[in-house]
């Protein structure tokens, strides 16, 4: 594997355990996806790998070479879209892009060519020669992306591309970073987006305070979830209480939902239940669909009463 | 070469960011310089020939050391904070070429006020100054100087406390720094505190080169200024290289 991270332990001078014995290794060409809830340690791992951060104990190696030794070299073999923005007001993307394309090594004119074709990939042309000040915050994220793209390093680090971009730019944009592990490099990318992580990381990894909770492709880890179908129960805001599940699979609690897993097999006896708890009144609507990786999720992270905040987050696709 | 090639690139970047900040940046200094030379007169309605020429040459360094120890370390503290200056650190360049770079459009910042400065003096008093050629490295010493300090400020102290401190230090160069006066005006204690500190030193050689025929241009100021200097620069080359 290209990027090998093991046991890694970051401790902050201030006592929080931000990572906690962490190991991940993600091989050449694939899309790694880094999902947690907030201050999951996230950003921790992705800046260590980096050599913004010193872990406190644990090795990252790229090609076998020790990265934590060698920050420097971390810094020529990585490239890294930071979760801040970044800090080029007064350029514009064109600038950017081509700043630091040539700053990480790249003849010239290879860097125009391959801006020309990043600006065009992400749709980014009516922008281009505008100071990044008076941009929008979605449109400077995808500079900061084409940033770390246009003259990537052998490994990727992106720390929430995909924030604030617009639903079609999110597709673009996916679709640049396989073109990016198509290329050769290990990609790990952050992010709360759930849906679409299912549909484009190769593997991933979820976080909880610190610590790999489950790791696997997305079929694997809704395989490893016993449930095919979910089951989404809209409970009426008078009912008493959540209704206990028959299926004996997962009834995550999140807000006034219930999602309750159900095996393929049980699918008419399913509506079949949750028509009659409608009638009785305790819910007001509910639907039957395909299990998703969301479903996953939030049966590991925990329900509305573990982490509210954070699962509504997740929950929704859409979230800053 | 690869050095060279990283300090032309972050001197384009860094001097773009800052374009839409220089004209505001070299108001400012403009406005400072205007406001002693116009406003101590105002205070101290008879003037020697030795006030005139300390104030005339007294702005000028007080524009540097105001850029210098507090317009720089605010932003720097500002970028630390927001995270845009761990960004900057995490590209694939020398940090030697990155702080050189930044140095260099600091300085660039700083140099336009202080001609500014001595115009606005000369002017203001009728003076003609004798300027001796010393002056381009005696202004680029004292500007160097400042920018290494204020760096270091910002890099050692949290965002918070650069903030009290740079507000300090405005009242300090101000009232009670021997820019606009003489050291022997102040009490003998303060005056020992003066003669280590840099700021009399900036002041002491931005005026022996700009009216060399009114003040004597004292050697060991530059020696103080070389110390502060390194120490400056030593202090926040360490603290852009170390990993938290
Ligand atoms: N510089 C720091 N000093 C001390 N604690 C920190 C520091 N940075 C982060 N932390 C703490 O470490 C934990 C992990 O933070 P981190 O930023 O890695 O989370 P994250 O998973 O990236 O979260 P998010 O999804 O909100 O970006 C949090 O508890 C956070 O408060
Ligand atoms: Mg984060």
């Amino acid at each position: 594997m290209l990027l090998q991270i093991e046991e890694l332990t970051k401790v902050y001078r201030t006592g929080v355990r931000a990572n906690d014995g962490i190991s991940l290794a993600i091989g050449e060409g694939e899309v790694f996806g880094l999902l947690g809830h907030n201050g999951a340690g996230k950003t921790t791992l992705v800046n260590q790998v980096v050599g913004l951060l010193k872990p406190t104990s644990g090795s990252i190696r790229i090609d076998g070479r020790d990265m934590v030794a060698d920050p420097g070299l971390a810094r020529r073999l990585c490239s890294f879209q930071a979760q801040a923005q970044v800090p080029i007001d007064g350029l514009t993307p064109r600038q950017a892009i081509d700043l630091l394309g040539q700053l990480r090594g790249t003849a010239r004119t290879e860097v125009e060519r391959r801006r020309e074709r990043l600006i065009d990939a992400l749709d980014l042309g009516a922008w281009q020669d505008e100071d990044a000040a008076r941009l929008s915050g979605g449109v400077k994220r995808l500079v900061a992306f084409a940033m770390a793209a246009v003259a990537p390093g052998r490994v990727v680090m992106l720390d929430e591309p995909t924030n604030d971009v617009d639903p079609v730019r999110r597709r673009l944009l996916w679709r640049q970073v396989r073109t990016l592990a198509d290329h050769g490099a290990a990609v790990l990318l952050v992010t709360h987006n759930v849906i679409e992580a299912e549909r484009s990381v190769d593997r991933l990894a979820i976080l909880d305070e610190g610590r790999v909770i489950a790791e696997g492709t997305p079929a694997g880890l809704k395989g490893r979830l016993g449930a095919a179908l979910r089951l989404e129960l809209v409970l009426d805001p008078d009912a008493s209480e959540i209704p206990a599940s028959p299926f004996g699979l997962s009834a995550v609690p999140v807000g006034n939902r219930v999602m309750v897993g159900v095996p393929m097999d049980a699918a008419g006896q399913a509506v079949a239940w949750a028509e009659s708890l409608k009638h009785a009144g305790s819910v007001e609507e509910f639907t039957l669909g395909p299990a998703t990786l969301e479903d996953v999720y939030v049966a590991l992270v925990g329900g509305a009463e573990a982490r509210p905040a954070q699962v509504e987050e997740v929950f929704d696709a859409t979230a800053a | 070469m690869q050095l060279l090639r990283s300090y032309r690139l972050l001197v384009t970047w860094q001097a773009l960011r800052k374009k839409n900040y220089l004209p505001l940046m070299m108001a400012v200094q403009t406005l400072f310089s205007l406001g002693i030379v116009l406003g101590y007169p105002l205070l101290f309605p008879t003037l020697d020939r030795t006030s005139i020429y300390l104030i005339a040459t007294g702005a000028p360094a007080i524009s540097m050391v105001s850029v210098g120890l507090v317009a720089l370390p605010q932003t720097i503290g500002e970028q630390k904070a927001e995270g845009s200056l761990a960004y900057m650190r995490s590209l694939p360049v020398p940090r030697l070429a990155y702080l050189v770079a930044d140095l260099t459009v600091w300085m660039a910042i700083v140099i336009p006020g202080v001609v500014l400065g001595v115009l606005v003096g000369a002017w203001r008093f009728g003076l003609e100054l004798q300027v001796s050629p010393l002056v381009v490295p005696a202004v680029l010493m004292v500007a160097l100087t400042a920018t290494c300090v204020g760096y270091a400020i910002a890099s050692i102290l949290p965002y918070m406390l650069t903030v009290v401190i740079t507000q300090a230090i405005v009242v300090f160069v101000f009232m009670f720094s021997p820019l606009t006066f003489l050291p022997d005006k102040l009490p003998a204690w303060f005056e020992a505190i003066h003669s280590v500190l840099p700021i009399q030193a900036m002041g002491e050689v931005t005026r022996g080169t700009i009216a060399p025929n009114e003040f004597g241009l004292p050697l060991g100021a530059f020696l103080t200024l070389a110390v502060w200097c390194f120490l400056g620069f030593g202090v926040t080359y360490a603290a852009m290289s170390r990993r938290g």
